[in-house]
């Protein structure tokens, strides 16, 4: 027995031997590199197994079978509004984290304008591109919340919560929540007056609830009147809390699309 | 397998005339690396397989494993009688077709929102001050039906058995009002079920569809009253009595509708199916 590899395992004589383009030489070595530490052939083969179990043969969709078509082709372009809602997500998260960059959760001197409002007008004003940025991800908001309505009515409409989707109708129900109150914190963030009123309307609701809402006015606003400690938890909500959640419940709703099959009109 | 007598299985009698009994032979006279006919291994075919294992677990398992079975050949008998029709795979390629266009269609969408965005930039107001409440409050206009619920309070009963007492202050009422219509929202898929796909198959349910659409608007416009250019009364009941008369419309021109529709719809689908 020697430990000296065999020659069938010789995979750079065997590169030598092939006469291969730079292309070619550069993509085998490194699958061979990448291959040796995470098997990935295995895994590789498995999902060409997949592919073709999968794609051979699709059975004729409601739609095809019964050539209806012409009977519903306008509600075509609604079936768009979950992807649009999801791409607005996508660019109002590559925009926020760039006016992260920027923004600062504090209120400093309550006398004078607080330094995350100074830091908005900082943004709107002095930085490159700054408003440009801000009006991206407050549009891509917007854009988002309304796709996501729309979404829902389309749905609705289409009897797509039907059996077996059920579980996903209350999902979306869950993300539509959530998206609400995505957009609710982050309103509150710049701390002008509209913001800072609306934060005095979200501690009114929550107090006006019996034997929970003080307790939840306390987790989350911080208090029972609006502080430094509303503004800090608004922020941690809006880039850290929702940010993991809405995007793991997102992939989740996909995933039983995804699954489930899209829900034709019939 | 006991028809085959070089198992171990019933080797006793051969074991008996072995004057090797009990050390570790075959009957071949071959040392044998199991310790012999008496160790007590199990013979091969008296091993359970693991389907012989899994049929015979008992409680939650044992009912998985009756379910799964049971589901399986539930599909499989569909299958058989299905007339479902199958295909080759017809659809365009991922690449480049259906890619290129799900890139344009999305490069369209985020070139439209810059351009929302380049062309009506966002507001900032003055600065938080807690010592004066401006003359308009208001959330962000996705959030105006819920404000408009908090605005309910006149619908907030007088219930005599209290003595004419409120059962809840006018705050709390708002409060609720938007857990219940959020939840009458989630209960939907529980309430309405069947095959139904198309407004026109459901007048009723399409009507409460519209119902509640309408009233989403109503009720938005009831929570920017101020800047509502109605009076305030009248808008007040306008907010509920939109939304019934949008749906009685919506079910009257449906109903109409469903006639023709739902004939041509049964004509294709028993040319197609004839009834047996």
């Amino acid at each position: 027995m020697s430990i000296e590899r065999k020659e069938e395992h010789d995979h750079n004589a065997w590169l030598a031997e092939k006469d291969l383009t730079p292309v070619e030489s550069m993509f085998l070595s490194t699958l061979i590199w990448a291959d040796k530490r995470l098997r990935l052939v295995d895994y590789l083969e498995i999902l060409e197994t997949l592919y073709y179990r999968i794609n051979l043969q699709m059975p004729r969709s409601h739609t095809e079978q019964y050539n209806l078509d012409n009977k519903f082709w306008y509600w075509y372009p609604l079936y768009s509004l979950g992807s649009f809602s999801t791409i607005a997500y996508i660019v109002a998260a590559i925009s926020g984290a760039l006016l992260g960059f920027y923004y600062a959760p504090a209120q400093g001197n309550p006398q004078t304008a607080t330094v995350a409002y100074n830091q908005i007008t900082f943004i709107m004003t002095n930085l490159n591109f700054g408003f440009m940025l801000r009006s991206i991800h407050r549009w891509s908001a917007q854009v988002m919340v309304a796709a996501v309505f729309l979404h829902m009515i389309r749905v609705y409409f289409t009897g797509a919560y039907k059996e077996p989707r059920e579980m996903n109708w209350l999902l979306g129900i869950v993300l539509i929540s959530l998206t609400l109150l995505f957009g609710y914190s982050g309103y509150l963030l710049p701390w002008d007056q509209l913001s800072f009123w609306a934060g005095q309307i979200g501690v009114e609701m929550a107090l006006s609830v019996p034997m929970i809402g003080e307790w939840a006015a306390q987790l989350i606003w911080g208090g029972f009147s609006l502080s430094q400690a509303t503004l800090q938890r608004m922020y941690i909500i809006h880039v850290f809390l929702l940010p993991f959640v809405v995007t793991a419940l997102i992939a989740v709703h996909i995933g039983i699309v995804w699954i489930q099959g899209i829900a034709e009109p019939h | 397998m006991s028809q085959d007598t070089n198992t171990t299985d019933d080797a006793t009698p051969e074991a008996a005339r072995d004057p090797n009994e009990g050390t570790a032979r075959t009957d071949g006279g071959e040392p044998r690396t199991d310790g012999g006919a008496n160790l007590p291994v199990p013979p091969d075919d008296e091993t359970p397989t693991w389907r012989e294992r899994k049929e015979r677990r008992v409680g939650l398992a044992r009912l998985t494993y009756e379910y799964f079975e049971r589901s399986r050949y539930e599909d499989q008998e569909l299958r058989g009688q299905s007339t479902y029709l199958e295909r080759d795979v017809l659809g365009f390629p991922t690449w480049p077709h259906e890619t290129i266009r799900n890139l344009a269609i999305t490069s369209f969408f985020i070139g439209m929102l810059l351009f929302l965005a380049a062309t009506l930039p966002p507001h900032i107001a003055a600065p938080a001050n807690p010592s004066q409440t401006p003359a308009i409050i208001l959330p962000d206009w996705y959030l105006y039906w819920s404000f408009g619920l908090l605005k309910m309070g006149p619908l907030n009963p007088e219930l005599a058995i209290l003595g004419g007492q409120k059962i809840m202050a006018d705050r709390t009422f708002g409060v609720v009002a938007n857990v219940v219509v959020v939840s009458i929202i989630a209960i939907v898929p529980f309430l309405n079920k069947g095959n139904a796909r198309r407004p026109v198959e459901e007048p009723f349910w399409a009507a409460v569809g519209v119902t509640g659409v309408v009233f989403a608007l109503t009720i938005s416009l009831l929570a920017i009253k101020n800047l509502t250019p109605i009076d305030a009364h009248l808008l007040f009941d306008l907010t509920f009595l939109v939304p019934p008369i949008a749906g009685v419309f919506t079910y009257a021109v449906l109903k109409t509708m469903r006639e023709g529709y739902m004939y041509d719809l049964n004509r294709r689908y028993y040319r197609l199916r004839p009834p047996k």
